[in-house]
């Protein structure tokens, strides 16, 4: 048998699979949409999963490893987004006495402040922070420059502000050097951050403004005692540190077995924290697309089982004509794989398509993968084959005889 | 070209038998016009299913080509219907997604022939049957007459040894069935084997042997 032969042979075989798709289209429209979505919704968990890592990850490079937060405030009144004044600036001091402490940024953020730059307004939170708040955050600058040491002793008015401010209150012109008001205070932009984008579900990282603690506590909050957030790096083990820092904020606030009116998080806990979003999507997700196949499945297979009796001529002409047992078998379930397989190309140009919109609306990076189409085109040529399964079967046993009978 | 003996084909109604064919002693020679008549219920279309290789005997043997076909199992027999017989039913059975050129090119897809330019044959075949214009035509677009001469394109595309033709004119007015019955005997004069299976007795004119079967067994077999 020549190769021509049989190229040609796959060749009709391929267009009269496609002439029985196209004559009971009715049939393939529905099966054909049901895969699709079926498909879209695990591309969207693929690609939001994935999305979420990697912005996970990439906090957790920028945060570093060994970096520790500490916020005033129980785990319970922070659930609650309670704002509680506890940390001192005495903490401070002590924690940076803990033995591999080191790189110990100190501030207190004013919520909900109006900027106004010439007829432009907006509103947001100004942080204060101590000058090394830009390192150890590894927070490049889009253009200016940040505050040094001498700016916290000279309780300058200067200020770096994030990306989405500076697109709010300058639209792109030139800010370095300006002059806003923050409040009442008239305040010198002298940098603007680059942009980092927003994270998952959370806050936008690039709203917000920067300048001195000293500034913002003289001349903004008017609070000399509490700080809202020290953020400090160890040389050593992270558990071990967070013990330390522990007992000294307990004696320090004289806590006994009660509840702690302090937070601590490391790095590792936005980790684990992420690993917890994604996991809660994919189960919602997942139980989504799965049913969504199954039930599409169930619609494929049972439109082509009907369709088996009104096609037994088909099959019996077929079968006469020297098509096997195992032949029909075969082209029946290459149909219904061919659909599903459809659906699933489909369903991944739907994601393509929605990612944009996705992202926008939830605010949920997505990272589209090859992994992604690999996965969707899997899932879909196994529901066809599990959903043909058993019509093809039935197909297959039909003898020719009794096709040809009627 | 085909040896029968002694053929019988039962059914099984739970635990009786119901007999269909008593013992067929028949022998086909290649180039032959066979006429198989009998009323319905004669068993003339059980005897033509197991000629077809679509159906197995209960007993006896069958040979074809001088080759026993009795032992082979589903693929091989497949195989031996696509290469050596071309079937032409009275219902037609053209499939209806597929235009006449397209329904002629079925037995195409399962053949191991290597059969020249399939499409261009096709084509050849159609316009020698009048369907030059037709080609593109669905079936639902075809008149009965077309429609059968379409099947018997189909059943001539793979160069098979035997054409087995059920009921041909059956769905068709007599002309268009005489017409249709002229065609066999022109691809006989061509030296086609050609076996008909009738129950009309006006067909039996056309052929060069009459086979009558009554109750399952040959009754009559003659050659004019």
């Amino acid at each position: 048998m020549g190769l021509s032969l049989k190229i040609n042979q796959i060749r009709e075989f391929l267009e009269e699979t496609l002439k029985i798709l196209f004559y009971y289209k009715t049939r393939v429209i529905f099966s054909l949409s049901g895969v699709a979505l079926g498909i879209l919704s695990i591309c969207i968990i693929i690609t939001t999963i994935d999305g979420a890592n990697k912005k996970a990850y990439e906090i957790f490079e920028t945060l570093g490893p060994d970096s520790i937060m500490i916020f005033g405030g129980s785990e319970r009144q922070r659930m609650a987004r309670e704002r509680v004044n506890t940390l001192t600036y005495k903490d401070a001091e002590s924690i940076e006495k803990i033995e591999g402490i080191y790189n110990i940024t100190k501030a207190y953020s004013v919520r909900g402040i109006t900027f106004r730059y010439r007829d432009r307004k907006w509103q947001t939170n100004v942080i204060g922070a101590t000058e090394n708040y830009f390192d150890s955050y590894k927070w490049n600058l889009y253009m200016g420059t940040v505050f040094g040491r001498q700016d916290m002793e000279n309780v300058e008015p200067v200020c770096v502000i994030g990306y989405k401010v500076y697109e709010e209150l300058f639209k792109g012109e030139d800010a370095v050097g300006k002059t806003i008001l923050i409040g009442k205070l008239p305040a010198r932009v002298i940098g603007v951050l680059e942009e980092r984008g927003g994270a998952a579900g959370g806050p936008n990282i690039d709203d917000r403004v920067i300048m001195p603690l000293s500034t913002v506590t003289a001349k903004l909050s008017n609070e000399k005692r509490y700080l809202g957030v020290i953020r400090v790096k160890t040389t050593r083990d992270v558990d071990a540190t967070i013990e330390d820092i522990k007992a000294v904020l307990r004696r320090n606030h004289g806590i006994v077995g009660e509840q702690d009116d302090f937070t601590i998080r490391s790095s590792r806990d936005i980790l684990q924290f992420m690993s917890v979003i994604s996991g809660s999507l994919f189960l919602f997700l997942g139980t989504a697309s799965v049913v969504a196949l199954v039930v599409s499945g169930f619609v494929l297979a049972n439109l082509f089982y009907l369709t088996i009796q009104e096609r037994k001529k088909d099959i019996g002409i077929r079968r006469a004509y020297g098509a096997s047992k195992k032949g029909i078998l075969l082209s029946f379930l290459f149909e219904s794989v061919f659909i599903t397989f459809l659906g699933g190309i489909i369903g991944i140009l739907l994601s393509l398509l929605l990612e944009g919109v996705f992202e926008k609306l939830f605010d949920i990076p997505m990272e589209f993968s090859m992994k992604v189409v690999v996965f969707a085109l899997l899932f879909s040529c196994l529901t066809g084959t599990l959903s043909g399964l058993k019509p093809a079967l039935k197909a297959s046993r039909i003898e020719p005889i009794e096709a040809i009978r009627g | 070209m085909i040896t029968l003996k002694n053929i019988k084909k039962s059914y099984f109604i739970g635990e009786r038998e119901l007999p269909i064919l008593k013992g067929i002693n028949l022998s086909i020679n290649a180039g032959e016009l066979v006429i198989l008549m009998g009323v319905s219920g004669s068993g003339k279309t059980t005897l033509m299913n197991i000629i077809g290789l679509l159906d197995k005997q209960t007993e006896g043997e069958y040979f074809f080509m001088n080759r026993s076909v009795d032992g082979m199992d589903d693929e091989s027999l497949a195989m031996f219907r696509n290469e050596h017989i071309g079937f032409v039913f009275q219902q037609f059975f053209l499939l209806p997604y597929l235009n006449a050129i397209e329904n002629v090119l079925i037995p195409i897809v399962y053949s191991k022939k290597d059969i020249k330019h399939p499409r261009d044959k096709a084509r050849q075949l159609l316009a020698r049957f009048g369907l030059a214009e037709r080609i593109h035509n669905k079936p639902s677009q075809l008149s009965g007459g077309e429609q059968q001469r379409v099947a018997i394109a189909r059943a001539l595309i793979n160069d098979p040894d035997l054409i087995l033709a059920d009921e041909p004119t059956g769905a068709l007015d007599s002309k268009t069935g005489n017409e249709i019955m002229e065609l066999f005997r022109m691809l006989n004069n061509d030296g086609k084997t050609v076996i008909i299976v009738t129950h009309d007795p006006k067909l039996a004119q056309f052929g060069k042997r009459l086979i009558r079967i009554e109750d399952g067994t040959i009754s009559e077999d003659k050659s004019n």
